[in-house]
């Protein structure tokens, strides 16, 4: 082994960590752990690291997540089973083995080297059609201006399916949001948060992960103001103190169709990951059966 | 012959440097889905080309408003007592047009301290 080897393999291993059923704790835990770093795109990760069950009709998106890893990646199923052959099974609570073998691998392509979306257009980037706008470039509509619900500044309304592994929303979840710049315009609930258990309800993993979203430190979360930044009257700041005093939150959120929009994105994130997890579900699955 | 030569020698080591910048950058390896936008596993449905309101705008409108303001004035001032009631109404036009862009601040809600 040259030294140059050597020195690579002390180094922290990249991570992009897709969280299944009951695996919020799971890798909350392995964030602590040192010699590997979580990172919040697969494009920056060198392995991904599927945690706990995810059901086969989120098999097309863990694929398209398999894709965003840049080659040379690796794949390591944390106690779930493997929805497509690639990769390594863990069922044990120690992964990091195997995280460092996959660190080494270089997994085959899962996805056809195809365009997501149809090509239409005249020209040979999808351009033409008519008005400067024209034109699908890949089978996908420009952006639109549309009214606004903040300033009345019109500007273009986005409309995309997030989730279910966006390291910044509740794992599982999925939602159809339009969004105007960073405002959220409306939201529709696709498919709920995925089962956290009673563990993932614990006040260390939910806290822990809601620091890590906010990107200050469990030390720098105990200093005087630190939590200043939460908005006021959302009840973040109430929830996120009682969860860093150890106590156990029970609020359950009203539909999430009628509380994000007119929300910022960063303060919509920090407000759903201020519920725990399984009140959370809940709220999603009434609102899917009303 | 310096002359003619220098340049024509920086123009092409300029290109040879951005020919070589965009091999190093290249990502031809990078597949179809590779590509698409990171939404955690879902698919946009709009492209991801839109405009994106820069809400410094109405801020910049002001501060290059009242800025030309100050820079036509100091020379202005200087040659105000020997040019005289022209100079005067010079000022009063530039300052009717740059007031229009002020006019254009105060209804976009630059004065309001929020």
């Amino acid at each position: 082994m040259s030294l140059l080897s050597a020195l690579a393999r002390g180094a922290e291993i990249p991570i992009f960590a897709a969280t299944g059923t009951r695996g919020l704790a799971l890798v909350e835990r392995l964030a602590r752990r040192p010699g590997l770093r979580l990172v919040a795109s697969p494009r920056h990760a060198r392995v991904l690291l599927v945690a706990g069950a995810v059901d086969a009709a989120h098999q097309r998106a863990l694929e398209r997540l398999h894709a965003q890893v840049p080659p040379p990646r690796g794949t390591v199923w944390w106690q779930a089973p493997p929805l497509f052959a690639r990769g390594e099974t863990v069922a044990g609570d120690d992964p990091l083995p195997a995280i460092r073998r996959a660190a080494m691998a270089n997994d085959p392509d899962q996805r056809p080297d195809v365009p997501p979306h149809p090509w239409q257009g005249m020209g040979p980037h999808g351009q033409g059609g008519t008005g400067m706008m024209g034109g699908n470039p890949h089978g996908r509509p420009m952006a639109m201006t549309a009214e606004d619900i903040r300033d009345g500044l019109a500007l273009d309304a986005y409309t995309a399916r997030f989730g279910p592994f966006l390291p910044m929303l509740p794992p599982g979840l999925v939602m159809d949001l339009t969004l105007q710049g960073d405002v959220i315009v409306s939201a529709h609930v696709a498919s709920p948060p995925f089962d956290q258990g009673p563990e993932g309800d614990r006040p260390a993993p939910c806290a822990a992960r809601m620091l890590r979203l906010m990107g200050i430190g469990p030390r720098a979360a105990r200093a005087r103001g630190a939590l200043l930044a939460l908005s006021k009257g959302s009840g973040t700041r109430r929830r996120l103190s009682a969860w860093l005093r150890g106590e156990e939150v029970t609020e359950t959120p009203e539909p999430l169709p009628d509380a994000l929009p007119g929300l910022e994105w960063a303060e919509a994130v920090l407000w759903l990951a201020s519920f725990p997890p399984s009140r959370l579900r809940a709220a999603c699955m009434q609102g899917q059966a009303a | 012959m310096t002359h003619i030569a220098m340049p024509i020698i920086l123009v092409l080591l300029a290109i040879a440097f951005t020919i070589a910048i965009q091999r190093i950058g290249a990502q031809g390896s990078a597949t179809w889905p590779g590509r698409a936008p990171f939404l955690g596993g879902g698919l946009p449905e709009t492209h991801a080309w839109q405009r994106f309101h820069v809400r410094y705008y109405p801020m910049a409108v002001l501060f290059i408003a009242f800025e030309m303001e100050m820079m036509f004035m100091y020379p202005w001032a200087v040659v105000y007592v020997e040019t005289g009631p022209v100079a005067l109404a010079e000022m009063g036009m530039f300052l009717g047009i740059l007031s229009i862009g002020i006019l254009y601040g105060w209804r976009e809600g630059v004065f309001r301290w929020q």
